[in-house]
């Protein structure tokens, strides 16, 4: 049996449906453009359960209705950017089903020929290197094969339409310049691409280990699920404002979609506009979303109203690619360290110097015994060493490794005395070496931390009152003071040093909020002026907590 | 009739000892701009690192040719001398191959070509050695075996002041690992195995130098010791005073580095490189 028929048609959607469930994380984290909110996959799913949801009958007689449900519910149920050009091609698709009984081969490429034009017209302005690309290469793919006059039934040209998706998708960040920033492919496109593949393993009975493979190509997924994605792009557009995801239906008389869009289209970002006289669904980006719904308002009635502040979900976003970037897991190796740090600055610095893997933590934020084995499990070498850098999570490091005899915990109580034990390794040299050398850096260093007192005490002498700066060296509280630079510059009085000292000096994120530059040259200027001859190095650690981290070796 | 030595510039060998040792020393040659230069012949270090500072371009390096080494090979063969030839590290030089080419072409002649795992006064230490063995032998076959024997006793490490001119010259290697980070660290590097190889990081020129005389002095007994610099003599005067106990102070070379390997260690380098008695 190679026609597809209704009921074919209504399996091989709910077997898609099922892929884009599986991979609705990798899709949400490729999930980049037009606005990096990580939501796409979700939409896209939840646009398809809509669609099956109305596509219930249980036998279809024939493919047209099945069809038609499909995109009667998609149009309904449609979520987001993604979920509304979905629910376009589906409707297209559909358009160019009526009245059909089975799909042959010339009946699926009119049908992909439609749905194209379905998709590309909800855009204002279609770019391609999106969905609408990958969608395109579908129908263009069957199309060319039919214009060949290739003998291939409905089924293959399904088939043979998945691997020009495939292939489309793989190009679309060389159109797109954001993805290619990221990179990332797109994650409508991949989005249409599993749907399509789901649909395809019920239709030709495809293993789901070939489908899972093809597919897993394009999401090169940590263990959080979560797509690895280019740093210096999510630090870019965490700045940023987004604004709201607006969407509505309008339901009226003689609607005109083609003009409602066109006006939409000039004010709003993203503006996909779908629907026809009676009924047009509406999906924007506005900074203000009380405009496009009054402007609904004013020509029917509205339902289906749903506002999503994006800037929330660009953070949340940002943030759970940050958590997926650490168990990113690494090449094979014999030996690597792995570091806990809170702080931007502070994780880049550890990477830089040789870690492979740095997972968030410190004073009062605690890794749990698990987050440092998913760590020791990404870092993915023969032996671990971890350089736990406070006292806190020294214990519960220890506790991780209780019994196991591959994994190795260097006493760091400190950030300082981190930096200095990761200077000593050397990938180079056996563990043991390596431990010993690593050891003995502990010692070689000084740490001053420079934090605000939370309550009023005294302790060892030292009169403090809440609010003042205090300086502990080297763990013992020395110094209180008024200001954080008076606390830091009399601790490093009193830890004392010698000419051929070496200060690194890492500030903590409320000192870089400020003008740290400043800060950190007049710091440098007096500490070269009261001892002459040390080597001072300044880094942005934007840790929290320690307003200045000092190292004396 | 007698065996004789021959190096390439890339042994770091002062001039003078060259002479008394009367090794020969075939130059690599150096680009700087558009100009190629015979390391150690047409440009000196003093110029050579003041234009490895101030040119916009970095300088590059190659191998002396084919043709350099036929010519030397066939003077010292024509007046009947048999030839022991020790050179730069195959492994990050291609002047192995120009040596073993020409000593090919020279069919007739008893030339040894040897491959010495190192490069700068390191080599240049094996070098020394092998004109002294040559002197007391009088088969070229028993000198190179001999030499090929000693290779395993040196040992060099270079404190570098960046590793951005190595990286840039393409010789990074393994030191990679020492690459990156915001710290100001004055990376240690040895050579093992014919390849540049990361040792340590420390945080100071100081601590580095201190270093150096360590890791020398773990080495003891010591039979040949040198200290090389780049750009600061003060920094290799201040690394020989510190192996007073372990060699009389007037048995350690001095050397330089030549531009076929300043171009890699950059100014402000400096280096230890010994044999193992």
């Amino acid at each position: 049996m190679t026609a597809i028929t209704g009921d074919d048609i209504r399996e091989a959607f709910t077997a898609g449906t099922r892929y884009l469930e599986w991979y609705r994380d990798a899709v949400n984290s490729l999930n980049v453009f037009p606005v990096p909110d990580g939501d796409t996959g979700t939409n896209m799913l939840l646009t398809m359960r809509a669609a099956l949801e109305r596509c219930s009958r249980q036998r279809y007689a024939t493919a047209g209705e099945a069809i038609g449900d499909l995109a009667d519910g998609a149009f309904w149920g449609a979520r987001g950017n993604g979920g509304v050009i979905l629910s376009q091609f589906l409707r297209g698709f559909a358009q160019g089903s009526k009245g059909l009984d089975v799909y042959g081969e010339t009946d699926l490429a009119r049908a992909l020929s439609n749905a194209r034009i379905a998709a590309y017209g909800a855009v204002g302005q279609p770019v391609e290197g999106t969905m609408l690309t990958v969608i395109r290469s579908l129908s263009e793919c069957a199309d060319g094969l039919l214009a060949q006059n290739a003998g291939i039934n409905p089924r293959e040209l399904w088939s043979s339409a998945f691997a020009a998706g495939r292939e489309a998708l793989a190009k679309t960040p060389e159109m797109l310049p954001v993805l290619r920033e990221a990179g990332v492919v797109d994650s409508g496109g991949m989005g249409i691409l599993v749907l399509w593949g789901g649909a395809l393993s019920y239709l030709t009975g495809m293993a789901e280990d070939t489908l899972k493979t093809s597919l897993d190509g394009f999401t090169a997924v940590g263990q959080t699920g979560a797509v690895e994605m280019d740093r210096a792009f999510l630090e870019a557009i965490e700045e940023v404002h987004w604004g709201y995801c607006t969407q509505f239906i309008i339901t009226g008389e003689e609607l005109a979609p083609d003009y409602i869009r066109q006006h939409l289209t000039e004010t709003y970002q993203s503006a996909v506009i779908v629907g026809d006289d009676r009924n047009v669904r509406v999906h924007l980006h506005a900074l203000d979303p009380g405009p496009p719904l009054s402007y609904g308002a004013s020509i029917g009635q509205l339902s289906h109203i749903e506002i999503q502040n994006m800037t929330d979900q660009n953070v949340d976003f940002v943030s759970g690619h940050r958590e997926a970037q650490a168990p990113a897991v690494q090449p094979p190796t014999a030996l690597a360290v792995i570091a806990v740090v809170a702080g931007k600055g502070l994780a880049q610095l550890f990477r830089d110097t040789g870690c492979s893997v740095v997972v968030s933590g410190g004073q009062t934020m605690n890794p749990s015994v698990g987050e440092l084995l998913d760590a020791v499990q990404s870092a993915n070498a023969g032996q671990t060493i971890i350089l736990p850098n406070n006292q806190n999570v020294v214990v519960s490091a220890e506790q991780a490794c209780a019994g196991k005899p591959d994994l190795h915990v260097i006493p760091s109580n400190t950030v300082p005395q981190g930096v200095a034990a990761l200077l000593a390794f050397n990938p180079e040299d056996s563990l043991e070496s390596n431990l010993d050398s690593m050891r003995g850096a502990l010692d070689g260093v000084s740490t001053i931390e420079v934090t605000r007192a939370v309550r009023d005490s005294t302790v060892g002498g030292v009169a403090v009152r809440m609010g003042q700066f205090i300086g502990l060296v080297d763990g013992d509280l020395k110094v209180a003071a008024e200001s954080p630079e008076q606390a830091l510059g009399q601790s490093l009085d009193t830890a004392g040093l010698s000419p051929d000292a070496v200060v690194t000096l890492y500030l903590g994120e409320d000192a870089a909020q400020k003008d740290a530059e400043a800060i950190a040259t007049s710091i440098v200027n007096s500490m070269e002026t009261a001892y002459p001859g040390i080597q001072i190095d300044v880094v942005n650690g934007g840790q929290p907590y320690y307003h200045y981290l000092a190292s004396v070796e | 009739m007698a065996i004789k030595i021959v190096t390439d510039s890339a042994a770091d060998l002062p001039p003078e000892l060259a002479r008394e040792l009367d090794i020969t020393v075939v130059p690599c040659n150096v680009v700087l701009g558009d100009v190629n230069y015979k390391d150690g012949v047409d440009i000196g270090p003093d110029e050579f690192y003041r234009r490895l500072v101030s040119d916009t371009r970095l300088p590059t390096t190659s191998q002396p040719s084919v043709a350099d080494f036929q010519s030397v090979y066939r003077e010292l063969a024509d007046q009947g001398h048999s030839i022991v030839s020790v050179h730069l590290s195959a492994k990050v030089s291609g002047t192995m191959n120009s040596a073993s080419q020409a000593r090919d072409s020279l069919a007739n002649a008893d030339i040894h070509v040897i491959d010495s795992g190192m490069a700068s006064i390191a080599q240049g230490l094996i070098v020394a050695n092998a004109a002294q063995i040559a002197g007391e032998t009088d088969s070229a076959g028993d000198v190179a075996a001999k030499v090929r024997a000693s290779l395993s006793n040196a040992h060099c490490y270079f404190l570098l002041d960046t590793l951005e001119y190595l990286q840039k010259g393409g010789r990074i290697g393994k030191a990679q690992a020492f690459l990156g980070g915001v710290l100001s660290v004055k990376p240690i590097l040895g050579m093992r195995d014919g390849e540049v190889h990361p040792v340590e990081r420390p945080r100071s020129r100081q601590r580095g130098i201190r270093r150096l005389r360590e890791l020398a002095s773990e080495m003891a007994p010591i039979r040949q010791l040198a200290v090389i610099y780049s750009t600061e003599s003060q920094m290799a005067d201040e690394l020989r005073h510190g192996f007073g106990d372990m060699l009389p102070d007037g048995e350690i070379i001095t050397a330089r580095f030549g531009s076929a390997l300043g171009t890699y260690v950059g100014p402000n380098a400096v280096g230890v490189a010994l044999t193992q008695a």
